[in-house]
């Protein structure tokens, strides 16, 4: 068994009526913990919505629900307490991911975990930025000096921060993708395309959101919770004008990523496409989640890791930093 | 899994899984009179794991995880299987459970009216309620008190009473032997064994009661009642709960509620017979 | 120009007294306060859409409660307003 259990689901949520066939609860147990693992449960949840499903499932998905109203609500705020602490120095706040499409009400963020805020100001503001939110009562996670280092040098962000009272944590990027990677996306673009949405706080442009949610998953990540990703895009995806896309991502230089997010999302989440080779390993990895919730596939899975970090690093410096962390115990999961 | 079985344990239902044999025939073991739950929906999975890619066979070691983990949680011996399963269970109920306030309490119950202990682990709520429960009272939980959020009952999640170093030998001199587990030597938290509910706190978990006594029990101590202000008993109860926050106003509604209106008294016993005399009297005075 | 402090919203908190301590849930960031007074008092001052200086809500109060001298009273009061404005209860009008 695999994830297309999960998949189908959020594709076409009437076909969850035939999951309860076997009469054993195998379905609905496998589907469940699925979608808790990728961290689609509240997006499940609402897929499902109104339609009938058996007894015990409904409070399972109904308390999905209320935690993602929850995770909106927090999410604004902490949005909201960022803005005030930067607000002095007159920035605008572009606000990043989940907590950026459920302040705009977009499909993307209905049921969605969101996490950790994270913001995109522009680069020279940085350390402006940085001294406000230590003013605020947010501070630093990690005192290790190489991972300070390593971010401040290499990385698309601040070393995270968090807040010591509300014990959430935040991400100032001054770019969507590391320093080191071979894609160099302009920040300052989408800065100044950004789009209000109160007096403080903006989010992408459509196709901003887009290009920034596929580097998130293609060209960053090695695809792990990628099935939640992927949902971004299906969702972001609706209603851009492909042209006009093509165009910002060519500009953002990711544009073989972008087509290849859009094949994967119509495969899976739409309406069928074309795949290549290399799709379907990727597909192949996206998928790699039994009935228990749990991962399989180590080596494929192994394989993105270390692919991963090749893309976002010069050969002799992803040595080094593996050996880095090598010798701090850190290994794959 | 290889090895699986689902378990119902008052309003929650759970699937467990797991490397290897040992721990889930101790639990079928043990929860053989629990409603069967075989085939049915489970609100949690729970997946005792190899902790390594060769501990299924070598020096066995189990990873606790399912729907909610903890990263970083130590792995535990495959001899200790029983507790790791318990604590499995016990982490998807703190980290994933929305239908109620979860309190870290003890409850017994009599006269449809409920007593609810809560206090850091070796402050003596666990086995106190054992013994009460083996007294006439009815055992609701030694580990988790569910609050209705709608009508302020408390609801029962009688699962096995974890017993520990000397409250083994305190129950096992009370309790049948056929309801008492095995021996779990040298566990991170000592020796422990577990107690199987008596039969009619198995066959009524689903009853709830109206919470008619809070205690803050304290072993170890020469015997002594304290009054506890509404503010420091609201402050003591959401630390005690693990989803206050995760309930928002509901939670915050249901928890001042039960504040104002249930007694609430600290005390401290230097025996169990002294404890349970305090509370036959603090019962008759205030509940 | 001193500051003008309002509430966060009308509707944003829900309270519950117990004893001599005032709980405070504030449903925009899902926490709860426990304060004391003069704060429950302070917010009171600020309800249905006041906006005042920490001096008004000196004046505000004096006419309901025995505040002591002005100027011991005047700088707690603004002590008070800075803490619940990090805290979110307040904002800067």
């Amino acid at each position: 068994m695999n994830a297309l259990l999960l998949v189908r689901a959020l594709r076409d949520p009437d076909g969850v009526a035939a999951l309860d066939d076997g009469g054993d609860g195998a379905g609905w147990n496998a589907l469940i913990a699925m979608a808790r693992a990728e961290r689609l449960i509240g997006t499940l949840a609402l897929r499902i919505g109104d339609r009938l499903v058996p007894q015990a499932v409904a409070p399972i998905l109904a308390d999905a629900r209320l935690d993602a109203e929850r995770e909106a609500r927090q999410a604004l705020w902490e949005a909201d307490r960022a803005a005030e602490a930067i607000a002095p120095l007159g920035l605008p706040v572009v606000l990043l991911k989940g907590t950026a499409y459920a302040a705009a009400g977009l499909v993307a963020g209905q049921g969605r975990f969101i996490g950790d805020l994270d913001i995109l100001v522009p680069r020279p503001s940085m350390q402006a930025v940085e001294q406000c939110l230590l003013r605020a009562g947010w501070e630093w996670v990690k005192d290790d000096p190489y991972d300070d280092a390593y971010y401040r040098q290499w990385m698309h962000e601040l070393p995270p921060m968090i807040h010591a009272g509300r014990d959430r944590m935040i991400d100032v990027h001054h770019t969507v993708l590391p320093v080191t990677a071979r894609q160099r996306p302009d920040a300052a673009a989408m800065i100044g395309d950004a789009v209000p949405i109160t007096n403080e706080l903006y989010i992408l442009s459509p196709e901003d959101r887009l290009c920034h949610a596929v580097a998130h998953l293609l060209a960053d990540g090695d695809l792990a919770g990628g099935l939640r990703n992927l949902w971004d895009i299906h969702c972001l995806l609706e209603g851009l004008d492909p042209v006009a896309l093509d165009e910002r991502a060519a500009r953002h230089g990711i544009r073989p990523h972008v087509r290849q997010a859009r094949r994967l999302a119509a495969a899976l989440y739409g309406d069928g496409a074309r795949l290549t080779f290399w799709d379907r390993i990727v597909v192949a990895r996206l998928l790699a989640r039994d009935g228990w919730g749990r991962e399989r596939r180590k080596l494929l899975r192994f394989a993105f890791y270390l692919r991963s970090h090749w893309l976002r690093m010069p050969p002799a410096m992803l040595a080094r930093h593996l050996f880095t962390k090598w010798r701090k115990g850190h290994r794959p999961a | 899994m290889n090895h699986a079985l689902s378990l119902k344990i008052g309003p929650a239902t759970f699937r467990i899984g797991s490397a290897w044999r040992q721990p889930v025939e101790a639990l079928a073991r043990l929860y053989a009179d629990y409603p069967d739950a075989a085939g049915k929906v489970a609100d949690f999975t729970v997946r005792l794991e190899p902790a390594g890619l060769f501990r299924r066979w070598l020096r066995p070691s189990i990873f606790i995880t399912g729907d909610h983990g903890l990263a970083d949680a130590a792995p535990m011996s495959l001899t200790h299987g029983l507790l790791a399963a318990e604590m499995g269970m016990n982490l998807q109920m703190a980290l994933g459970w929305r239908r109620h306030l979860l309190l870290h309490a003890a409850s017994v119950e009599r006269d449809g009216q409920a007593l609810v202990m809560t206090g850091e682990s070796g402050s003596g709520k666990s086995t106190l309620a054992a013994q009460l429960g083996e007294r006439g009272w009815r055992l609701m939980g030694d580990e988790f008190a569910l609050l209705d959020l709608a009508t302020g009952d408390v609801l029962p999640f009688p699962r096995l009473v974890s017993l520990k170093n000397r409250a083994i030998d305190v129950l096992a001199a009370e309790a049948p032997a056929p309801r008492m587990g095995p021996l779990l030597a040298a566990t991170a938290k000592g020796d422990i064994r577990h107690l199987v509910p008596r039969s009619d706190a198995v066959r009524r978990m689903g009853q709830g009661a109206r919470p008619a006594l809070l205690l803050f029990p304290r072993f170890g101590h020469a015997a002594a009642v304290r009054g506890v202000g509404q503010g420091e008993v609201f402050m003591r109860l959401t630390q005690a709960s693990t989803n206050y926050v995760a309930l928002g106003e509901p939670g915050f509604a249901a928890l001042t509620r039960f504040v104002r209106s249930v007694p609430a008294r600290a005390i401290d016993f230097p025996s169990g017979e002294e404890a349970i005399a305090m509370v036959d009297r603090l019962w008759e005075e205030l509940a | 120009m001193p500051h003008r402090y309002c509430q966060d919203g009308e509707d944003a908190v829900a309270t519950c007294v117990l004893e001599d301590m005032v709980l405070l849930y504030h449903r925009p960031s899902g926490q709860t306060h426990m304060v004391i007074s003069p704060v429950p008092e302070i917010l009171a001052a600020l309800a249905e859409g006041a906006a005042l200086t920490a001096s008004e809500v000196h004046g505000e109060l004096s006419r309901h409660y025995d505040l002591g001298p002005a100027e011991e009273a005047l700088p707690q009061i603004e002590a008070h307003l800075a803490e619940l404005t990090a805290l979110g209860l307040v904002r800067l009008a």
